[in-house]
């Protein structure tokens, strides 16, 4: 790490966004107490993870990326056991129903599928009744729609007004799910916000693509508040790029109107993180 | 304390639910348990002990090593640890559950194993169960910990299965476990001195077999909780939650820094050898308990008494039952059985007067004689190969003696039982004295003070024997002896012989005095001593005297052997040099050196020295006889170790004299055995064929109350319950 700096507010759904290999993983585990600092001021809960690990570990909950249970462990009995390390404790039938793994309260882990792995790990960061909620790439590996289950508890939980801090290289995931998000690369935040904030700040633009039955005319006017534009060789594809692109939607629509010329096709794109991460550093998210 | 009892009580169910370590834990123990059982034939004894050491060395090495070492490092490859170390937990609760159940596992175990031992193969209840349970309960700490470090150290499965094939196997075939370590070369009983299980498997086998307790093992006990300690420490210290935290190469020395302690140890027994040698007393201890059925054979009981068809069961060292006629089934018995018609058992043969540091022969170089450590358990090998399983020194030196006592008593080595006297009490000059001459000048003071006593006054006399009774010496050995004309000897006061005998019997030390003549005789009746050694090779003792012997319970013994061979000496005969037993106990070397000796001007000059001790075999029949018809307790020695008595048969030559005598062969071989334990004062345990009796026991192809010289046809011999095998008495190590 080179030098990071963030604060989450309670209640907060905060996500770090970042390419393998970013430092997420170092930065919560440098929060989580698993990993010394070199140096800085880290404070989680107001305790320093490096001297209160104890005190501070029994008030957090995380899931983290491919961890194990052994086979034979039922669902419940994992539960059990790990809320006999803390001092706080949930309801852990409760738990399981929230987590829809009620049929599978006395199965063995090995009998188990992926999604429902990735419930009994959320269930063990949660088994605490958590003050601030680790997660770790919560849907890596996992087939999108399991993805999409993960993503409806967590979304839950955020409703819970849960402080949650949830590192992903997914794109959508943290666009979804968090209140605000920091972009890491190499190390550094080259990026802090909400999405929207983030994706208003950067110079991305949205950008709206209209698809025509004839050619357009060559003489595209200067669209109110538009940046630019492009125009495919048949003239059947405009795109225009503007930062607000409603104001600058009627008046390309009016324009194709009056030169008698069917629309077929209109989309507007608005500028996404991935696009944000491209631009500032000039590479893809994921490869 | 509440995360320490879940993560047992979860352990616990998950290792229920687990088929291999059920498996490992409880069928695999159960299945070596009876498949050796059944092919060790522990119903008859014997090997019980050494299959039950087995399953629990065993079952603590797999504990050890497979269940702590391999666990660690399966969870830890799975990332199951991982998911721990998020929680507000340290490696103590996971290692502190583990190792409890293990425990919990091993233990139930252990009580099966005894109980099925007790039950099945009748091994005897456990005198200190509690020893057991705390060495077995170290045991398993210590493995558990060297298994520990092993999952601290190890990068991998791989690398963790390397680290324990190397261990365990060593631990496992070195260590005692799986064969006992005294069956290995010496210098591979040492390299086992420095393997953990060793130590394990020694104290169980020693505590099973009731003679030690965990106290006895204080030594090996504290090295095993120093490596518990030091491998827990360490284990902790060095514990990893996920496998990407990889160990330097250089960490495994951690492993060896576990085993430190037996290095000491190791290095400690390579000098010390007590250990090899507490090995050694534990095999030979399996081999005295086994059961065995001698069926069909004509029983000399040894009081006289014979059963003309009968069957010994021989059970746990002693003889359990005597049947006439028809055996009940062996295998009822539990018993091996050993046919032995046309044969006759009776009890083993005791001969009560040899001197184990004279060979019997002569070398040509004084480098050849072997020293004591080497030359009397070889001696004494000889005498239980030649059915003798009791001998009395009467007279060697004391040290020495008493070591080779020690050796034999504890099964170190195997031969014949040694009673010894240790020096001779004898006047200034007196008989005894003169072997002195062929020592160097400056060993003399050395030899005399091992070898001779020589009182001036009763109370030195007393103090003397207060001394030898100090040493635990089974009886003292007195001289009177004038000698004849031609080989005079200084001869003692006999009121120092009276001292003696007086003082020794405070300490009910039987008293036997060498005589020469018979005032001799009379003067150690007088003095009231217990047993009369030659009597007299030329004077006839009257039958009063021997009447007065009988009456106070006085032993004869008239060691005819040497009288014999005196003669034979003095007349140029050697073939006592060619008979069989002679030949097959006699060092080679020893033999043809004793020949070519003999026949040389130094043998001719000693042979003529001899014959100035007028000896007479008819005198010498005359006295048996006469002791015989008064009643007198007859005893048989040999005096072997004189020139021509090689040590070993020499028995059976003198129970052959005494029929030549005129003695039946009954009463000669009651003399023989029974007699001979008297005077040793063993006679409530060794002598007889005797329900309770030691089973030392001599069976011979024939019936040697028709031929005498059947006793040297021998069959068997057995020492303790221990069926010797004769062909391997000479290859003891």
């Amino acid at each position: 790490m080179r030098g990071i700096d963030f604060e989450v507010a309670p209640g907060e759904v905060f996500g770090l966004l970042g390419p393998n290999g970013a430092g997420k993983t170092t930065t919560v585990e440098i929060l989580e107490g698993l990993r010394p600092r070199t140096s800085g001021d880290v404070k989680v809960l107001g305790r320093d993870p490096a001297i209160e690990v104890k005190a501070l570990k029994d008030r957090i909950g995380v899931c983290l990326q491919s961890t194990n249970l052994p086979d034979k462990i039922t669902v419940r009995e994992s539960l059990a056991l790990f809320q006999s390390f803390y001092s706080r404790s949930t309801d852990i039938d409760k738990l399981i129903d929230r987590l829809q793994l009620g049929e599978k309260r006395n199965a063995y882990y090995q009998t188990l599928s992926g999604g429902q792995k990735q419930r009994v790990a959320l269930a063990l960061a949660l088994v605490n009744d958590p003050q601030l909620v680790f997660l770790d790439e919560p849907t890596t590996g996992l087939d999108p729609q399991v993805r999409l289950e993960i993503h409806s508890l967590i979304s839950e939980l955020r409703d819970a007004k849960r402080t949650i801090l949830i590192t992903t290289h997914y794109i959508e995931e943290a666009e979804r799910l968090c209140d605000r998000v920091a972009i890491v690369d190499q190390g550094k935040i080259i990026a802090l916000g909400t999405p929207r904030e983030i994706q208003a700040r950067t110079l991305g633009t949205s950008r709206v693509e209209i698809h025509t039955a004839q050619p357009m005319p060559l003489d595209v006017p200067n669209f109110e508040e538009a940046e630019k534009f492009t125009i495919s060789d048949d003239r059947k594809v405009l795109n225009v790029y503007s930062p607000r692109p409603a104001r600058t939607l009627p008046d390309l629509v009016k324009w194709i109107d009056q030169n008698g010329i069917d629309l077929e096709d209109i989309h507007l794109k608005r500028p996404t993180l991935e696009d944000v991460f491209i631009e500032l550093t000039g590479k893809r998210l994921r490869d | 304390m509440r995360a320490y009892i879940t993560q047992i009580r979860t352990n616990l169910r998950l290792t229920m639910r687990d088929r291999t370590v059920l498996f490992f834990n409880y069928m695999f123990p159960l299945l070596f348990f009876f498949i050796f059982g059944f092919l060790m034939h522990a119903e008859q004894g014997g090997a019980i002990v050494q299959i039950v050491n087995m399953v629990l060395v065993l079952g603590i090495l797999g504990s050890g090593f497979f269940g702590a070492g391999m666990r660690t490092v399966m969870d830890r490859e799975a990332n199951i640890l991982r998911r721990f170390k998020v929680a507000p937990i340290s490696a103590g609760p996971i290692l502190v559950s583990q190792l409890v159940v293990g425990l919990v596992h091993f233990l139930p175990v252990t009580v099966l194993v005894l109980v099925l031992a007790h039950v099945v193969y009748g091994m005897p209840p456990l005198e200190h169960p509690l020893s057991l349970f705390v060495f077995v309960l170290i045991g398993v700490l210590a493995f558990r910990a060297m298994g520990g470090i092993i999952g601290a150290v190890a990068n991998s499965m791989q690398e963790s299965q390397i680290i324990i094939q190397l261990l365990y196997f060593p631990m496992l075939f070195l260590g005692g476990a799986t064969f006992p370590i005294a069956v290995m070369p010496n210098w591979l009983q040492i390299v086992a001195q420095f393997i953990p299980s060793t130590y394990l498997s020694t104290g169980i086998t020693a505590i099973l077999q009731g003679h030690e307790t965990i106290w006895d093992n204080l030594a090996p006990a504290g090295a095993l909780l120093l490596t518990a300690a030091v491998g827990t420490f360490l284990a902790l210290k060095l514990f990893r939650w996920e496998k990407e935290e990889k160990m330097r190469t250089t960490a495994k020395l951690w492993v060896l820094a576990v085993l430190t302690p037996f290095l000491l140890m190791g290095a400690w027994q390579a000098y010390s050898k007590d250990n090899v040698v507490k090995g050694k007393m534990l095999a030979r201890e399996m081999s005295r308990t086994r059961t065995l059925l001698i069926r069909d054979a004509r029983l000399f009981l040894g009081d006289g008494n014979v059963i003309e068809q009968g069957a010994v069961l021989v059970k746990d060292g002693k003889i359990a039952e005597i049947y006439t006629g028809a055996a009940p089934d062996a295998k009822t018995l539990k018993a091996e059985a050993l046919d032995a018609a046309g044969k006759t058992l009776m009890p083993g043969l005791i001969d009560v007067h040899v001197h184990l540091g004279s060979p019997g022969g002569f070398y040509t170089s004084a480098e050849d004689y072997e020293m004591p450590a080497k030359a009397f358990p070889r001696e004494m090998a000889a005498y239980l190969y030649s059915g003798v399983t009791a001998v009395k020194s009467a007279g060697d030196g004391l040290d020495e003696i008493l070591k080779v006592r020690e050796m034999e008593g504890s099964g170190e080595k195997l031969g014949s039982e040694l009673f010894v006297v240790g020096p001779l009490f004898t006047a200034p000059g007196g008989h005894g004295t003169e072997y002195a001459k062929n020592i160097p000048e400056i060993a003399r003071g050395g030899f005399n003070a091992q070898f001779l006593r020589l009182p001036k006054t009763p109370e030195e006399a007393k103090q003397m024997v207060d001394e030898l009774a100090k040493r635990h010496v089974d009886g003292i050995k007195t001289i009177l002896e004038a000698g004849s004309p031609g080989y005079p000897f200084v001869r003692m006061d006999p009121a120092l012989v009276k001292a003696i005998a007086e003082e020794a019997h405070k300490f009910k030390l039987p008293v036997v005095c060498h005589t020469g003549n018979v005032r001799d005789v009379e003067d150690a009746v007088n003095a009231g001593v217990d047993g009369i050694e030659h009597g007299s090779m030329n004077d006839v003792i009257p039958e009063a005297l021997f009447a007065r012997m009988k009456q106070a319970g006085i032993t004869f013994d008239p060691t005819l052997d040497v009288v014999e061979a005196f003669t034979m000496l003095a007349q140029g005969k050697f073939e006592m040099l060619d008979r069989s037993l002679v030949q097959q106990v006699a060092p080679k070397k020893l033999l043809e050196s004793t020949k070519k000796f003999l026949q040389s001007p130094d043998g001719e000059k000693m042979r003529s020295g001899l014959g100035k001790y007028p000896v007479s075999m008819a005198i010498c029949d005359q006295n048996l006889l006469a002791a015989m018809r008064a009643g007198v307790t007859l005893v048989t020695g040999t005096d072997s170790g004189n020139p021509t008595l090689f040590h070993g048969p020499g028995i059976h030559r003198e129970l052959q004299l005494w029929i030549e005598a005129g003695v039946p062969a009954s009463v000669a071989l009651q003399a023989a055995t029974y007699n001979g334990a008297q005077l040793l004062r063993a006679s409530d345990r060794m002598g007889l064929i005797k329900k309770g009796y030691e089973a030392n026991l001599l069976l011979v192809d024939g019936n040697p109350l028709k031929d005498i010289s059947v006793t040297e046809r021998i069959s068997m011999v057995m020492l303790k319950g221990e069926r010797v095998d004769r062909s391997e008495l000479f290859d003891q190590q």
